[in-house]
């Protein structure tokens, strides 16, 4: 702790073999402390696995994994982290005023004044039992929970997708007035990319186990375009379009190409282009996985890392 | 505490922060930490456990006091004439009977209750995820989740067994007739309580934790217990300790057994000793059919009652020694495996 690295997260050939094969692979990156973080990916495409190796619950087949320059395998870093599973499992007998007294048996950070005001604040009674809270209140206490344990690092897997749409408001503004207010680093995994294009700053996308996608998002996002013109040759993308840039993926409507790239150098003219949106990007990269990755300097391990230090 | 949940808004809402009126209250409490959490989650069934340890207890010291009194007015027995036998079998033989019930019935259902949910609940309802990413590591989970259970089971049935054991100890010559073998008396006293319910609860355990569903576990932990006490009592007890044998002559009186003991077998014999079984020559023309085969004794094999407590160690031992293998299968995949 007396020496804070600038990483929440790095990882290394990080990898996960199940028996039906490699669910996590050759996964190289870093994240640094104090973003928002999305994990985005189709379903199966690794994020619960890599979330499972960030919290101990996995064991990396290959790979080494350090949160804040701590090893996973080194139980200390159970201090600093805080995870949120999808389902959100409490202790269903338990009462909330008990569920956060586990928190504070077993936390030595624990900052019951926060988590109480997490609760409080939503107005669940402490006296109910956590199998009569509705799913909005007991994700609540589960944030409590999480939250109390004052992490450096919090992980969310689908944190809001059982959620009500109001309840999903709430929670989320909960969740990054507090990580802002204690400078909590979060990464979360989720479906709703309209939603994390508001919340997150940073992007991590997996597909079919690799990485696809890594860096701020202010940086990822405009390094596309979107280009719209004449369909030319074989399969309607024009040769040139292909050969100057990085297509990660095109449509053909009509007489029409639209595509998603990455510029190579100044778009001709004849096409007209746009910047696309979070949205737009993650789901070109998601439909077309064989598209060449791109993972930003400052997400790289051999990126520009003593200087941020 | 009587507070609705409409009614609470409203009052969380002009609660000053600090007061926190409905908060939780910071009640003084012996256990802290994991030890706080195990007790927390299963203190129905070890409630349940040291109350019934402690009417238990109560009541064996209860009736001890009269049992002394009946035993000095009457004799300790044996009960061979007169109306000791039923005599006293109409003022204690319920307690003794429902005592063996209660001790050799207490292990299955710890087994059961406790030992086959303690980690499987977990799996069922995932909550191992929340409790290993907690700032506890993985061992002392273990340990704390293991150990406190098992310590105050050992604790309860140590208890019970000893007080059994004295209430039963001066009346053995006339409890169940004397037969301290075959009657749930072995399985009753000593230390074979604690070493089965140690065996079944860590059976319960570990099953659970490899079907991690809490409800087919405890199924699967009763079947168990039924299968290990048919096994126990047809196969394995009687082979704890070595028979004796006492010869008499075949028209004699007999067998004279000393006091305590248990009569297991009966068998005929030369003057060399070789036995033939009871049944033999007792069709036709018995006589010489014995005199041919030179049958001249009666043999009686038995088990004496200094016997009882080596029987009772030895069979402690190997229920012992299987709950440590079993024990560390579970540790290690605790260790090992995610859950």
């Amino acid at each position: 702790m007396s020496d804070p690295s600038p990483w929440a997260i790095e990882a290394e050939g990080l990898g996960k073999k199940y028996r039906g094969g490699w669910a996590l692979r050759d996964c190289s990156f870093r994240l640094p402390a104090g973003h928002i973080c999305a994990l985005v990916g189709p379903n199966g495409a690794g994020k619960s696995t890599f979330l499972g190796t960030a919290t101990r619950l996995v064991q990396p087949t290959t790979g080494t994994l350090k949160l804040f320059g701590v090893p996973v395998s080194d139980p200390a870093v159970l201090e600093r982290i805080a995870f949120l599973a999808q389902d959100k499992p409490l202790y269903p007998r338990f009462t909330v005023a008990e569920t956060l007294r586990l928190g504070r048996e077993l936390n030595p950070r624990w900052d019951q004044a926060l988590a109480e005001r997490i609760v409080r604040s939503g107005n669940v009674p402490f006296t109910a039992r956590i199998g009569t809270l509705s799913g909005g209140q007991r994700t609540r206490v589960a944030f409590a929970l999480a939250f109390g344990k004052r992490p450096e690092l919090l992980l969310l897997d689908e944190p809001m997708s059982d959620l009500d749409p109001l309840a999903r408001h709430e929670l989320s503004g909960l969740l990054m007035a507090e990580a802002a207010e204690h400078g909590t680093t979060v990464l979360m995994s989720s479906h709703m990319l309209s939603e994390m294009e508001v919340m997150c700053d940073y992007l991590l996308v997996l597909a079919e186990g690799r990485l696809r996608m890594a860096g701020q998002t202010e940086e990822l996002i405009p390094a596309h375009l979107l280009v719209t013109g004449v369909a030319e040759g074989d399969d309607g993308v024009p040769e040139e379009l292909r050969r100057r840039h990085t297509v990660i993926e095109a449509r053909i409507t009509g007489r029409q190409f639209s595509a998603l790239i990455r510029p190579g150098g100044p778009v001709p003219d004849g096409w007209e282009t746009l910047a696309p949106s979070m949205e737009e990007v993650l789901l070109g990269y998601l439909r077309s996985p064989d598209a060449p990755g791109l993972i930003a300097d400052e997400a790289r391990l051999d990126g520009p890392g003593k200087a941020a230090a | 505490m009587t507070r609705t949940s409409s009614a609470g808004p409203r009052a969380a809402a002009t609660a000053p922060a600090g007061s926190a009126p409905d908060g939780p209250t910071a009640r003084r409490t012996l256990l802290h930490g994991l030890p706080w959490l195990v007790w927390r989650r299963h203190r129905t069934v070890l409630r349940i456990l040291l109350l019934t340890t402690a009417v238990g207890c109560a009541a064996f010291a209860y009736e001890r006091a009269g049992l002394t009194d009946f035993l000095h007015t009457h004799g300790a027995g044996p009960a061979v004439h007169g109306t000791l036998g039923t005599d006293f079998s109409n003022a204690y033989g319920g307690l003794f009977r429902s005592g063996t019930q209660l001790m050799t019935s207490l292990p299955v259902l710890l087994g059961v209750f406790l030992g086959a949910p303690l980690i499987a609940a977990e799996q069922e309802h995932g909550t191992v995820k929340l409790i290993g990413t907690q700032s506890v590591s993985r061992g002392r989970w273990i340990a704390a989740t293991l150990g406190l259970p098992l310590a105050v089971a050992v604790l309860c049935t140590a208890l019970l067994s000893a007080v059994f054991t004295w209430l039963w100890t001066p009346a053995r010559l006339l409890v169940m007739d004397g037969d301290w073998l075959t009657s749930g008396i072995f399985e009753s006293t000593g230390p074979i309580p604690v070493a089965r319910t140690l065996f079944l609860t860590v059976c319960g355990i570990a099953l659970g934790m490899l079907v991690k569903r809490a409800v087919p576990a405890m199924a699967g932990t009763f079947v168990l217990a039924l299968v290990t006490s048919v096994l126990w009592s047809e196969q394995l007890r009687d082979r704890l300790g070595s028979l004796r044998g006492v010869s008499y002559p075949y028209d004699g009186n007999g067998p004279d057994l000393p006091p305590g003991a248990v009569r297991m077998d009966d068998w005929v014999s030369t003057a060399g000793g070789r036995l033939y079984g009871y049944g033999t020559c007792t069709t036709g023309d018995t006589g010489a059919c014995r005199a041919k085969l030179g049958i001249v004794n009666r043999v009686t094999q038995y088990v004496d009652y200094g016997q009882m407590a080596g029987m009772q160690w030895l069979g402690a031992g190997i229920l012992l020694a299987l709950t440590v293998l079993v024990l560390a299968c579970v540790v290690w995949r605790a260790h090992r495996r995610p859950l």
